[in-house]
């Protein structure tokens, strides 16, 4: 079984690429051992780019910037699947404003017959400050990090 | 005065929205378009090596990285005061028009298309890619997916990474092209350029063969005089990666063609109270508010506006559709150049002639002997001061402007992104479709704020580079409120 490991976001908009800071942390715990059925790569934008990277993947781990709408918690973690993103709003990246909806881009995969991912499981982590560049995500986003790693190495049984 | 607002942008508070305001009879008196300036690029850059830029302002967009890449890597050509070689700039354009490929065809079926395969009027859940696929049939769905695989492929080989690429120097590029690399572009630039000319053939069938969508491109609604802007080469053909920057009047004649370095003398940036980002204008024809005619300083820069802006295309097969586009749309021939068109909704049109143009380039610069030189590195030795690098971006003129200290430590920073370019036009398309389209005791449909939003859709604006966030969805939500503000009737939809 293949499995991709995806980070959506921008590393240099503060909270925003939090997604990417917890790819980076699995793949070196990726790199440590030699399991070579997990890739891990970061992205950018959803849609379209994002379904075309998944293509010939059995499992999809996708890591995001998440803006709640209700009980604003920054670095609280959410753990969804895809029937969850069909139903409730998409995590921050999964929907680009120059592309198609993650859900209509994965559809429109399978309707074409591509192989895709039918094991899907996103991680979205409450973000706060996504309108400033920097490094560094806000105290609250950077203390889930070390969680949100530990919650993919365990389903990818790494940990 | 009641009060209507579309969010095309997302459900976030604070991000871009349409707010359109009815007067007291019910028809629009204004419309604006509200997009939000992220804060603290230029501070993030100052303090670092220059020779950085190429990779941090790729990561600005999710959306067109390569852009910003190739903008930065000019900048520092020009920073450095290094001249690349004739291969280089062959490699880099390779690699650029591989980039077009895959965003020109994204826009038209994915976004721009929907609405004519699917009509502006049907339901918000079908007018997408899937519904376009169910429409036209599988197949399409499948060249377009292989359309953008191909040519991610050919971005990754030549600019080293798949979506963050890194491969530009200053003065130069950092990997050449093997001849069994060469020969590999080579095949997939003839299958661009097919399907190039079935996207063309897709859109006479569905668009051009409808009366009523060709009455919607030309109808005054959509329609607006204004000067425009695109890079030209030295026949004033279009170009996407380099040459002079012209801009021609609302009567097609040539106003100015300047260099890139030069464009501080040219474009000017309109405050207005109500939004945060700045409006470039004609700074020597001026500011006369969002109005069109020779008077006014506004400019559009898209693909429409690159065709306006040139005498023709560089490639036959273009040529030949754009001297088709503008037969069919009733430009004028004067003095064997065609008079702009002004429809904006013949953008779509124009983006497929660009498709085919980047196709029939890349296909020419995939076959040429230079292509395969291996010296693409140079070693810089001149004492950076300050650079201005641009090329046309697929949503308009894209500029970095930076300055180092002797160290080649960046000082200052400022980009003008290829949406901003188009800030006012759009503003202005907005007004105009919802002033056309909403009048007194007309119902207030989804499919016709579908159709005021087409006005928008046109100029494939980006906001993730203008406000470096994307959204989480993108509803289109209309709220109309009466005199105390109340909320009287709200419609909302989910588009794509």
């Amino acid at each position: 079984m293949k499995t991709l490991v995806v980070g959506l976001g921008n590393p240099i908009l503060t909270d925003d690429g939090v997604g990417v800071k917890v790819a980076y942390e699995v793949e070196q715990a990726v790199l440590a051992t030699s399991r070579d059925d997990i890739d891990v790569i970061e992205a950018s934008a959803g849609g379209l780019r994002l379904m075309e990277m998944m293509i010939g993947y059995d499992r999809l781990v996708l890591i995001d910037a998440f803006s709640s709408s209700n009980g604003h918690q920054p670095g609280r973690i959410h753990q969804l699947t895809f029937d969850d993103l069909r139903e409730i709003s998409p995590t921050q990246h999964s929907t680009c404003a120059h592309d198609t909806s993650f859900v209509t881009a994965i559809e429109m995969g399978r309707t074409i017959g591509l192989k895709l991912p039918t094991m899907i499981s996103i991680y979205g982590i409450e973000v706060e400050n996504l309108y400033e560049f920097g490094d560094e995500p806000t105290p609250a986003v950077a203390a889930a990090i070390p969680e949100a790693v530990a919650a993919v190495l365990s389903e990818l049984h790494l940990n | 005065m009641e009060r209507i607002t579309i969010d095309p942008i997302t459900r976030l508070e604070g991000h871009g929205k349409i707010e359109i305001f009815l007067d007291e009879q019910g028809n629009v008196s204004n419309a604006y378009l509200q997009i939000p300036e992220l804060r603290g690029f230029e501070q993030f850059c100052v303090g670092r090596p220059a020779e950085e830029m190429p990779r941090i302002t790729n990561r600005i967009c999710g959306v067109c990285p390569e852009a910003h890449h190739m903008a930065s890597t000019k900048a520092l050509d020009a920073l450095f005061n290094v001249e690349p070689s004739s291969a280089v700039k062959k490699i880099r354009e390779l690699f650029y028009e591989a980039f077009y490929c895959t965003d020109h065809t994204v826009h038209f079926y994915a976004l721009g298309g929907p609405d004519f395969v699917l009509g502006p009027d049907s339901p918000p859940g079908e007018r997408n890619i899937l519904g376009v696929i169910h429409k036209v049939g599988v197949d399409v769905g499948k060249q377009v997916i292989a359309c953008r695989r191909r040519n991610h492929h050919v971005i990754k080989m030549l600019g080293g990474r798949g979506i963050h690429p890194v491969a530009g120097l200053p003065g130069g590029w950092s990997k050449a092209i093997s001849e069994e690399e060469r020969m590999e572009i080579e095949g997939i630039a003839r299958e661009n350029v097919d399907f190039a000319l079935f996207s063309l053939q897709v859109f006479a069938d569905i668009v051009l063969a409808n009366q009523a969508y060709v009455d919607l491109i030309v109808s005054d609604a959509f329609t607006h005089e204004t000067y425009y802007m695109g890079t030209v080469d030295e026949n004033n053909h279009v170009n996407f990666y380099d040459g002079k920057i012209r801009v021609v009047d609302p009567n097609g004649k040539e106003y100015v063609k300047y260099d890139a370095k030069d464009y501080a003398q040219h474009i000017a940036e309109r405050v207005e109270p109500w939004t945060y980002l700045k409006f470039p204008y004609l700074k020597n024809v001026g500011w006369n508010g969002f109005v069109d005619g020779i008077d006014s300083g506004v400019y559009c820069a898209t693909p429409l506006s690159r065709l306006n802006a040139a005498d023709g295309m560089a490639t036959p097969k273009a040529q030949e559709h754009y001297e088709q586009m503008y037969e069919t749309l009733g430009s004028k021939k004067i003095n064997g150049n065609y008079t702009p068109v002004h429809h904006r909704l013949a953008t779509h049109w124009a983006r497929l002639i660009e498709l085919l143009y980047a196709a029939e380039r890349m296909l020419e610069l995939s076959k040429d002997p230079e292509i395969n030189d291996p010296n693409v590195r140079v070693t810089v030795t001149n004492t950076p001061t300050e650079g201005i690098g641009s090329v046309e971006a697929p949503r308009g003129t894209l500029t970095h402007h930076y300055k180092t200290d002797e160290n080649g430590i960046l000082t200052k920073v400022n980009l003008i992104v290829g949406t901003t370019n188009n800030y006012a036009p759009i503003a202005m398309s907005v007004k105009k479709a919802a002033q056309s389209l909403i009048t007194k005791g007309t119902p207030i449909t989804e499919g016709l704020l579908n159709t005021v939003e087409m006005a928008f859709r046109n100029y494939d604006p980006c906001m993730s580079c203008a406000t470096h966030s994307l959204p989480g969805q993108m509803p289109l939500e209309i709220t109309i409120r009466d005199h105390n503000g109340d909320v009287v009737e709200k419609q909302s939809q989910y588009i794509e």
